[in-house]
């Protein structure tokens, strides 16, 4: 474990971000990344995501504070991540994908890392600016958002060693796929629910005759 | 057995005691038999006090005379008298000020010497000239009367080119504006208002209201055959459905808008339409709206009164609510309900003001209900009006009374922040305005606040940066004789 999160981890993490393409040739083929700085950035997304919700300055935040949750919202974005990553492992195996799951985990994980940094510079920012200024709030957080996702195709398309073409192929088909699993679950859960009340109604009906 | 049998019966008294001597709820500062809320920056529904309270109702045989019939519109003249367009009777029943008894009644008129009779009269209005304008909805035309019910002229069907040949004039609603142009709804006149002259010449629709076509709906005609597109419902504007008029000549119209976006319309002399809409761009009554059963769809505005100082009141015979915005179209508060209890309506069709009153005519109960204001309306009337006569530092007082009875009303905290924007106190400003939930003029209040503190500190914010650079550049000196040493070292 303090291996996974060592110094040089955790700087090879930002060092991928300045150069995503041999960054994550590295990360495949000679082990530099880590799954627990991954998950760590993940969920500093996460949190800065609840920051920037609950806390952005009042000229840009339209968003009623009663309505954040921050545990729940952690949740989601986990539950998101895992989506992502098992749908696109999912895909890639059988589409020739060099890529592990590992591999996957690492790349989504750390694109993660402009979108952080820059919607929390934008969340300070925009505590200072005033209407007319708001539109340099929307252009920092959406260049975080816009490199995150060129940092995600580029991820996958280097642990995986894809084409341009075979990954965005292989992107859509992870979202098919993402749709399938969160279906299934959700008909695993119907199910396990209405065995549960069929057991829960014999359970009251022995209670009640006894 | 016995035990559980004994603990019901027990159950049971303990329940019915319960149920006879219900507990001492906590008595509201006003009880009234219908919801009063307004709605949010979020557009969710507020919890409000009371604007306006039920004060019993008048019918008919309480003024001595017969019972209403399905009257249809009323009016108040600048005397104070409130003339009944009581239609199923066929006549018009003016009741004093106080409405506790009958004027008198006009249901025949001598025209040439010859008895004239109205059929149905629909619409009624009296002019600032005094006149008595009659919407004779059955004999098509509109009679004008004296106040006391002498016949002075009549406004007949109007001949004109741009009416259709099949038009028929179907005079419901009426009013008249300081310049005696007579302005009338006309059943079925989906082209506008129907604008007369003083002399009954026929001059023109007003006010039209524009159909509007989605992009969906123009995709789907594309691909329609001609039979389906014959099949299809007409695009046509809606009706209106009630008018007013303002002091400056201004007219107030509603509509029943499906989308339940804007059901008042405010039309200048040129017949277009000038009204403000508020932050939210509805005046429109309800906006959230239920989808299933007979309380779902948008509100059904079928009648609207200027009442003072910029503000109006809807009525919506739907959910039987009225509705009051000021001239931003900020809503400022809502109440009235359908219903059977006392101080609801069965089926309201057209609304009043009488002095500090509310008057709603219900055509279902055949009465005229009365409303009258609460501390918490009246407190939000003066201030409006405080703020339309641009006396915003008045207001504050008002916006703080106001505070202390609905805690989260936007408009009074934006009151209050617009005062202190205006006396030079940025930063209550703003933290009124935040509360308000007013964007625009936060900005305002920030930009002030952040610009001062930048004067203020000029000196000190120039200082530490040419200390900062200064100190930065040392550093780097330092720094770069050090590695110059190390490096002739290792040479060495």
């Amino acid at each position: 474990m303090k291996e996974l999160l060592s110094k040089d981890k955790w700087k090879y993490a930002f060092h991928t971000v300045s150069h995503p393409a041999d960054g994550f040739y590295e990360i495949r083929h000679r082990d530099r990344g880590s799954v627990a700085v991954a998950l760590c950035l993940v969920i500093l997304f996460s949190v800065t995501w609840s920051i920037n919700r609950i806390s952005a300055g009042f000229i840009v935040n339209d968003i009623d504070p009663r309505d954040v949750n921050s545990i729940s919202e952690l949740i989601t974005v986990l539950l998101f991540f895992f989506l992502i990553c098992i749908g696109n492992w999912s895909i890639t195996c059988l589409m020739d994908g060099k890529g592990r799951l590992k591999d996957i985990l690492i790349a989504v994980g750390y694109s993660t890392v402009p979108a952080t940094v820059c919607i929390l510079i934008g969340t300070i920012l925009s505590r200072f600016v005033s209407e007319d200024e708001a539109a340099f709030y929307y252009m920092i957080c959406g260049i975080g958002i816009a490199y995150t996702l060129f940092m995600m195709l580029v991820g996958i398309m280097t642990v995986h060693n894809f084409t341009l073409g075979k990954t965005l192929i292989t992107l859509f088909l992870t979202v098919v796929a993402l749709l399938l699993i969160v279906f299934i679950v959700l008909l695993i859960v119907d199910l396990v629910n209405q065995v549960y009340s069929f057991l829960h109604s014999i359970y009251q009906e022995l209670l009640f005759r006894a | 057995m016995k035990k559980t049998g004994l603990i019901r019966i027990l159950g049971l008294l303990a329940l019915s005691l319960i149920t006879a001597f219900p507990a001492v709820t906590v008595q509201a500062e006003e009880e009234v038999p219908y919801d009063t809320y307004n709605y949010n920056y979020w557009e969710d529904i507020v919890k409000t006090p009371a604007a306006y309270t039920p004060e019993g109702s008048v019918g008919g045989i309480d003024v001595g005379t017969t019972a209403f019939k399905e009257p249809k519109d009323f009016c108040i003249s600048a005397e104070g008298e409130i003339y009944v367009a009581d239609t199923g009777n066929d006549r018009i029943v003016v009741l004093d000020s106080q409405m506790k008894k009958v004027n008198r009644i006009i249901d025949t008129f001598t025209v040439d010497g010859v008895e004239d009779r109205f059929s149905a009269p629909y619409g009624v209005c009296v002019s600032e000239n005094n006149e008595l304008f009659v919407a004779d909805s059955n004999n098509a035309r509109v009679v004008v009367l004296t106040p006391g019910g002498e016949y002075k002229r009549v406004v007949k069907e109007p001949k004109s080119e741009i009416l259709e040949d099949n038009f028929a004039f179907i005079p419901l609603k009426v009013t008249v504006d300081y310049a005696d142009r007579i302005y009338v709804i006309s059943k079925g006149a989906f082209e506008g208002i129907l604008v007369f002259e003083a002399d009954g010449t026929f001059s023109g629709y007003f006010g039209t209201i524009e159909v509007k076509i989605s992009v969906w709906e123009k995709f789907w005609r594309r691909f329609a055959s001609k039979e389906e597109r014959s099949n299809t419902q007409l695009y046509i504007p809606t009706e209106f459905t009630g008018i007013d008029v303002d002091a400056d000549g201004f007219i107030y119209a509603s509509n029943i808008d499906s989308e339940g976006i804007q059901a008042v319309r405010r039309l200048n002399p040129q017949g277009k339409d000038v009204i403000q809409k508020g932050e939210n761009g509805n005046v429109g009554g309800d906006i959230r709206i239920g989808i299933y059963g007979d309380y779902s769809g948008p509100s059904e505005i079928v009648d609207v009164v200027y009442r003072s100082k910029g503000m109006y009141s809807a009525l919506d015979r739907k959910r039987g609510r009225i509705f009051t915005y000021d001239k931003e179209g900020n809503l400022l508060y809502i109440f009235g309900g359908i219903g059977l209890q006392d101080g609801t309506f069965q089926t309201p069709v057209a609304i009043e003001q009488n002095g500090e009153e509310i008057l709603v005519l219900d055509a279902g109960r055949n009465v005229i209900m009365k409303f009258h204001e609460t501390n918490y309306g009246s407190l939000i009337n003066e201030a409006v009006g405080l703020r339309y006569d641009g006396d915003e530092k008045q207001a504050i007082d008002k916006w703080r009374e106001v505070l202390r009875l609905d805690e989260n009303n936007e408009l009074a905290n934006n009151g209050i922040g617009k005062a202190y924007l205006t006396a030079g106190d940025n930063e209550n400003a703003m933290h009124y305005f935040e509360l308000g939930m007013n964007k625009d003029y936060y900005s305002i209040a920030y930009k002030r606040y952040r610009n001062r503190i930048l004067a203020d500190n000029l000196g000190r914010i120039l200082t530490g940066l040419i200390v900062l650079i200064t100190a930065g550049l040392t550093v780097r000196r330092v720094k770069n004789r050090k590695r110059g040493k190390d490096r002739e070292e290792g040479l060495l």
